[in-house]
């Protein structure tokens, strides 16, 4: 078994050490644990340690929400004691190298090396060298086949694990959809097994029984000649196709009455309250809209209760309403008008993002601006209509101008739109029309008699780069490459007229990254950990994104991005990931596929089932009476 | 409305908080603890918090003051330390809730704990000496980015020695604050010392006659 170095040397950390380390660091708040409401536990008096870990910075691992809950709930067991870790920064963990100070928990400062479960949530693709480096500054080794002994277990969760398969190497076992219930049976699981003195194998052998549990190393991985993917062989039982895991009733699904507060400013630093799971649209670039069906909501009592709960518990001044399409909820006015009883005189104010410019009225502005008026974000994606058909945004040009007429007069002058580009089909036509849209709607505030008097008006556009992604309709699409996204910006820009539209975009170069490890197959893990020991972390950071340690890293394991990102796959080829079940079928993707590339769309589940497949959970919008 | 002056500290992992950070962080705790805080009533209405003298990110405190007010003349001072305790992460401990005495621009000097590590004990003659100087200039850049030349000794009111802690007594408040750091920073390039660790603790904060600032 190989040895990192740090196995042989027992630091536990000496606090005076330890602060002077932190006082030679940017931002030391992100490191030093004792938030309010952070838990701590006897480690004497628990059977299961888990390290909940986040592979990227405190600040953007603080602010997610699925962490928060799955941190309540496990703390909520008297076995289990829940720690946070979150990656060090490059300053930080430079210094934890020099003083071999292993990755600890925040909470009680322990190496997470010796702890029952570490596990990840893999939230986007570009943190998958955060994993690598994470498992090795705990000294642990990176291979799941190198790790003998039961614990610690490496686990993850979280949407990439949709197509896990370039990370199958490095971790034991993923959980697929929502954590709640599998998390804790594959807990009580392991304790038998600790109890016992179980071994590993015999102990992922168990788990994968468990509905929502894929063990990678129960399957064998064939290839084609042309490097596709001929057949995924399940062994030892393991079953044929691992099904998703949802949470049937919202209302009594756990959810956490107090978040850790962080000292440092976070990303998202306010209150978040969920009030659905899924999406009713089906927008068919987006992978959340499919992943997480079919929707579920909390009824308006539950969130209203939730809510306030959370802002008792945490002092914070701002509490948002989260979900993927807040404004799809049914019950959004009741609701908002409940909430506003105690948010007012609280001084709390009222965050809704993800709005809709389809069912935006002057009601709901109202509601928001009683308590602050920020600008307004909209998403239309795509600048025609032909476009905004083929991806199912099901959101016509009058919606927009209808919605930016009424916030216009509501006192808003600034709005924010989000755009795609490279989308499946899409012309310099259609490129063309974002920077005419920002035009037109700057014409449109000069064209209302109420517009604000003595402001003039601002449109920010924002356009990223589409990357598709598996089990979404354009799953079968080919990338733009590289050079494409190059020639497409120009257009954009050139295409822009106005000094009031301001027209940015991210950077593409992580784009061709992130679209081959999305569709990417178990090979990719040789690419991961040869770019990872090259030096490569913290990938979706520009000032750390090194394209050229990615390109020998590819070479060298004779791979390359373009064949897992840019080619076009035929509806009979087997995916990386074609053994995994998230409700939605392959015959319902490639339906849907067909009817963007003939501009039709496909109406919201609430208008017309579609039987995209996700009724076979008995929950949610499938069985809402209408 | 009445006026409330809160002592608390500042001890800890607390150290690592910044004054931006430490203001979030009161905002939060008052707001938990639901005592009747007042809100100013502008624009954008927030919690109104006077910090007496801001402590520096890695200093500790055991004194440290910020003013609020309340909005219900009869809600206790008990009641006030009682509550905020409630919802203090550790190393905030809130010690006393009073009636303000004086403005905070009466604050004049402030004593701080200085404590070099065992191995380096020495160093507490050589501080000595150091502060024993007529005159030493420092540099110092102002609000404008500007670098402005200073003499620091007529700053220290006191320094004490106690074999194996300093305790300075340095000027403190809207005019004329010298930063413990600065002095630490002089003394290791002065006295040709390579920078090693000190542990600073804010002990008291006084009045221009060395009486303790209520």
């Amino acid at each position: 078994m190989p040895t990192s170095p740090r196995l042989n040397c027992e630091v536990k950390m000496n606090e005076k050490e330890f602060e002077r380390l932190l006082l030679s660091v940017q931002k030391p708040g992100r490191y030093s644990g004792g938030e309010i409401n952070s838990v701590i536990k006897d480690k004497e008096k628990v059977d299961v340690r888990f390290a909940f870990c986040f592979p990227d910075t405190y600040e953007i691992g603080m602010s997610h929400l699925g962490m928060k809950i799955l941190y309540s709930q496990f703390n909520s067991r008297e076995d289990i004691w829940c720690e946070r870790v979150f990656a060090p920064w490059v300053d930080f963990e430079e210094k934890m190298r020099e003083h071999n100070i292993p990755l600890f928990a925040l909470e009680s400062r322990d190496s997470i090396r010796d702890f029952d479960f570490i596990g990840f949530t893999l939230q986007y693709e570009l943190s998958y060298t955060n994993v690598l480096n994470m498992l090795d500054l705990a000294g642990v080794p990176l291979r799941s086949e190198d790790r003998k002994d039961l614990s610690p277990l490496v686990v993850a969760g979280g949407p990439c694990v949709c197509n896990a398969e370039p990370l199958a190497d490095f971790v034991d076992l993923f959980f697929l959809g929502e954590g709640e219930e599998v998390d804790l049976e594959v807990i009580d699981l392991y304790k038998e097994f600790k109890k016992k003195g179980g071994s590993k194998a015999d102990f992922l052998k168990e788990a994968a029984k468990i509905e929502g549990v894929y063990v990678p190393s129960l399957y064998d991985v064939s290839y084609n000649e042309d490097g596709t993917v001929s057949a995924v062989t399940p062994k030892d039982g393991a079953p044929k196709t691992v099904k998703k895991r949802i949470i049937k009733d919202m209302d009594n699904c756990f959810y956490p009455d107090k978040f850790v507060v962080p000292f440092i400013e976070i990303v998202h630093d306010r209150a978040v309250q969920e009030v659905f799971r899924g999406c009713i649209r089906g927008c068919r670039f987006c992978q959340a809209g499919f992943i997480y069906r079919p929707v579920r909501e909390k009824s308006a009592d539950t969130v209203d209760r939730q809510a306030r709960a959370l802002c008792e518990s945490t002092g914070y001044d701002e509490i948002s309403l989260s979900s993927l399409s807040t404004s799809d909820y049914t019950e959004l006015e009741p609701l908002l008008n409940q909430m506003l009883c105690w948010t007012e005189p609280n001084e709390i104010s009222l965050a809704l993002p993800s709005l809709r410019v389809d069912n935006f009225s002057k009601e709901l502005l109202d509601k928001i601006n009683h308590v602050r008026k920020s600008g307004l974000t909209f998403a239309p994606e795509a600048g025609t209509q032909r476009l905004r058909d083929v991806i199912n945004k099901n959101v016509t040009e009058e919606e927009i101008f209808r919605t930016c007429k009424t916030a216009f007069e509501g006192g808003y002058t600034a709005v924010k739109l989000y755009f795609m580009l490279g989308l499946p089909t899409e012309t310099d036509e259609d490129l063309a029309g974002i920077a005419d849209l920002g035009q037109r709607i700057i014409d449109l505030f000069y064209s209302l008699p109420e517009r604000p008097k003595g402001k003039s008006p601002s449109v920010s556009i924002s356009v990223s780069t589409f990357v598709p992604k598996p089990f979404t309709p354009f799953q079968f699409e080919p990338q733009i490459e590289r050079d494409e996204i190059e020639r497409r910006q120009t257009v954009l820009k050139y295409s822009n007229k106005n000094r009031r539209v301001n027209i940015s975009w991210h950077d593409s170069s992580t784009s061709l990254l992130e679209g081959a490890f999305a569709r990417g197959d178990r090979r990719l893990g040789r690419v991961i950990e040869s770019a990872f020991k090259k030096g490569c972390k913290f990938d979706s950071w520009n000032e750390c994104f090194k394209p050229e340690l990615w390109e020998e890293a590819f070479k060298e394991n004779g791979l390359s991005p373009e064949f897992y990102a840019g080619r076009k796959r035929e509806y009979s080829e087997i995916n990386p990931w074609d053994h995994l079940d998230y409700g939605v079928t392959k015959r319902f993707l490639i339906c849907e596929n067909q009817r963007a590339h003939r501009a039709e769309t496909t109406p919201n589940c609430r208008e017309k089932c579609a039987g995209c497949g996700a009724n076979c959970y008995g929950e949610g919008v499938c069985y809402e009476k209408r | 409305m009445k006026s409330v002056r809160i002592f608390y500290t500042k001890l800890g992992r607390m150290k690592f908080v910044s004054h931006l950070d430490m203001n979030r962080l009161m905002i939060r705790v008052i707001r938990k603890s639901g005592i009747p805080v007042w809100y100013t009533e502008g624009f954008n209405r927030h919690i109104y918090i006077n910090y007496a003298v801001p402590l520096s990110l890695g200093f500790e405190g055991v004194y440290e003051v910020m003013d609020i007010r309340l909005t219900e003349d009869n809600f206790s001072f008990e009641e006030t330390v009682k509550r905020l305790n409630a919802a203090a992460p550790e190393g905030i401990e809130f010690l006393s809730a009073e009636e303000p005495v004086l403005p905070t621009v009466d604050i004049a000097f402030a004593e701080y704990e200085l404590i070099f590590d065992p191995e380096n004990a020495h160093l507490y003659e050589k501080l000595k000496e150091f502060l024993s100087r007529e005159s030493v200039i420092c540099q110092k850049k102002d609000k404008k980015g500007r670098i402005k030349e200073f003499d620091i000794i007529p700053k220290i009111k006191s320094a004490e020695f106690a074999g194996d802690k300093a305790l300075l007594t340095l000027s403190a408040g809207n005019e004329g604050n010298l930063n413990p750091s600065l002095v630490l920073s002089a003394f290791f390039e002065e006295m040709n010392i390579s920078p090693v660790f000190c542990s600073v603790k804010r002990l008291m904060l006084f009045d221009k006659d060395l009486k303790p600032f209520k």
